[in-house]
């Protein structure tokens, strides 16, 4: 059976048309998908495009999506971290603990009797309230780490290389005593 | 005589039967009226068995959705499946930018309106393949959906090849193969992209043996040579068994009625004969 195998040059429709066309296939041998094809067309003929490399800045012609409520979780995971509730998302109508807190927060915007600055705060005192516990990120550890940080800068601050020999001297010496000490040991045994 | 003239008084009908003594001529066609055959006048019109076979392979064409596949899903379906995930924006191919809602924190979320669309004009392409006797070919080289795929395809009644493609198969399939073998005439793709992450062989295999292809595109791929692309997510489980349930329900539901259809016209065939 004739054939084109020119892939590069028009779709597989095209191909087979021209090829039924100037009589090179006979009616008979017609392939069973061209009727098909030829009454239900896809959105886009299935032509080849070649794959153009793109130099220099690449403009990002998809726009990203936000919604309003992304402002109130950024401030959330700022604060308060990824939230004591891991995600469950096998489950399709799950709500995890920053939801909740937009859902009050919104509500309580509605409500408008509390000032914008305060939200924030009432909110999570409201969540504290119908029993969600919210660690503030940092805050229980933030004392700890800076005294580490500070006996680190200490210790790399008094680091001296004058010290740090004298160290090695006296080491050396008390090995030297040890080593003094067990060889007096040794001889004296062999005495007894 | 007497018993015919208690039987005309019991049953009206066969007052005929008076006249079947006599054996006049039209007795003849009265008794084949009586005991006749059930399909009378249109039977004798079709006489044909091309206008038959016409029938038979023309008329579905005529219907926009004759093998109802609109009903077989639902954009809610889709969704809960996570047909809507994509890849990260810089695996993201080019050509796949019109399919593409947005980019939600990087990761990009498929337009599962236009999946609607496309999904419903594959389905139907292969509905009309199946229903015309084609054989079709499902390949994936997703080896988490390897089994599940071969398994699709058996319960079908079609083939699979989720395994390392060799050079010749459809090209070379004549020497390889023999003389009087018979290639697919449809290619299924569930996953268009190989182990090393570039288009399948098979893709350009099919559009130089002129065979058309139906093949699910991530974000990633390249849909520019597959002829009823379906842009949706090729990784995750959820949605892979999706594509595989509704490509296995189109085919065998275009089997069926491929199978109704000859039997109803299989029946007048042989009124005509009789």
């Amino acid at each position: 059976m004739a054939g084109s195998r020119l892939e590069k040059l028009g779709s597989v429709f095209t191909r087979t048309r021209d090829l039924l066309r100037s009589r090179v296939l006979a009616e008979a041998q017609k392939p069973l998908w061209f009727d098909v094809y030829a009454a239900f067309p896809p959105l886009r003929e299935p032509v080849y495009r070649e794959p153009r490399q793109r130099y220099g800045k690449v403009k990002d012609v998809i726009p990203p999506i936000l919604y309003q409520e992304d402002e109130i979780r950024a401030t959330f995971y700022e604060a308060y971290g990824n939230g004591p509730k891991a995600f469950e998302l096998s489950r399709l109508n799950f709500k995890s603990t920053c939801q909740r807190f937009v859902e009050k927060f919104n509500e309580l915007q509605k409500e408008g009797k509390i000032e914008p600055e305060k939200l924030f705060e009432e909110t999570g005192k409201q969540l504290l309230a119908e029993g969600i516990i919210l660690r503030r990120k940092g805050t229980a550890n933030v004392a700890q780490q800076t005294r580490q940080e500070v006996k680190t800068r200490d210790i790399v601050l008094e680091m001296n290389l004058q010290t740090m020999l004298e160290e090695r001297q006296e080491q050396k010496q008390d090995q030297e005593e040890e080593h003094l000490e067990s060889t007096d040991m040794m001889k004296e045994n062999p005495l007894s | 005589m007497a018993a015919a003239r208690l039987l005309q008084a019991v049953v009206p009908r066969f007052r005929c039967l008076g006249s079947l003594g006599k054996a006049a001529p039209s007795t003849s066609q009265l008794s084949s009226r009586l005991y006749g055959t059930l399909l009378a006048p249109e039977a004798n019109q079709q006489m044909d068995p091309t206008v038959i076979n016409d029938k038979l392979i023309t008329e579905p064409l005529r219907h926009p959705d004759f093998f109802n596949v609109k009903e077989l899903f639902s954009l809610k379906e889709l969704f809960d499946a996570r047909v809507h995930l994509g890849h990260k924006k810089g695996c993201r191919h080019g050509f796949m930018e019109p399919y593409i809602f947005g980019c939600r924190l990087d990761q990009d979320i498929i337009d599962l309106d236009q999946t609607m669309k496309h999904l419903q004009l594959a389905l139907n392409f292969t509905a009309h393949v199946a229903y015309r006797k084609g054989i079709i070919l499902f390949i994936s080289r997703n080896r988490q959906f390897g089994h599940l795929v071969e398994v699709t395809a058996r319960d079908c009644g079609e083939y699979a090849h989720t395994r390392y493609w060799q050079g010749g198969l459809l090209t070379n399939a004549h020497i390889q193969y023999g003389t009087g073998i018979r290639l697919p005439d449809l290619l299924i793709f569930i996953s268009t992209l190989n182990n090393v992450f570039e288009p399948h062989v098979a893709i350009r295999d099919a559009a130089k043996m002129n065979i058309p292809t139906v093949g699910v595109v991530d974000t990633n791929c390249n849909p520019s040579i597959i002829t009823y692309p379906i842009p949706g997510n090729d990784d995750s489980p959820q949605a892979v068994e999706l594509y595989c349930r509704l490509f296995k329900m189109t085919i065998t539901r275009a089997k069926n009625k491929r199978k109704q259809m000859e039997v109803l016209y299989g029946l007048q065939n042989k009124a005509d004969s009789s």
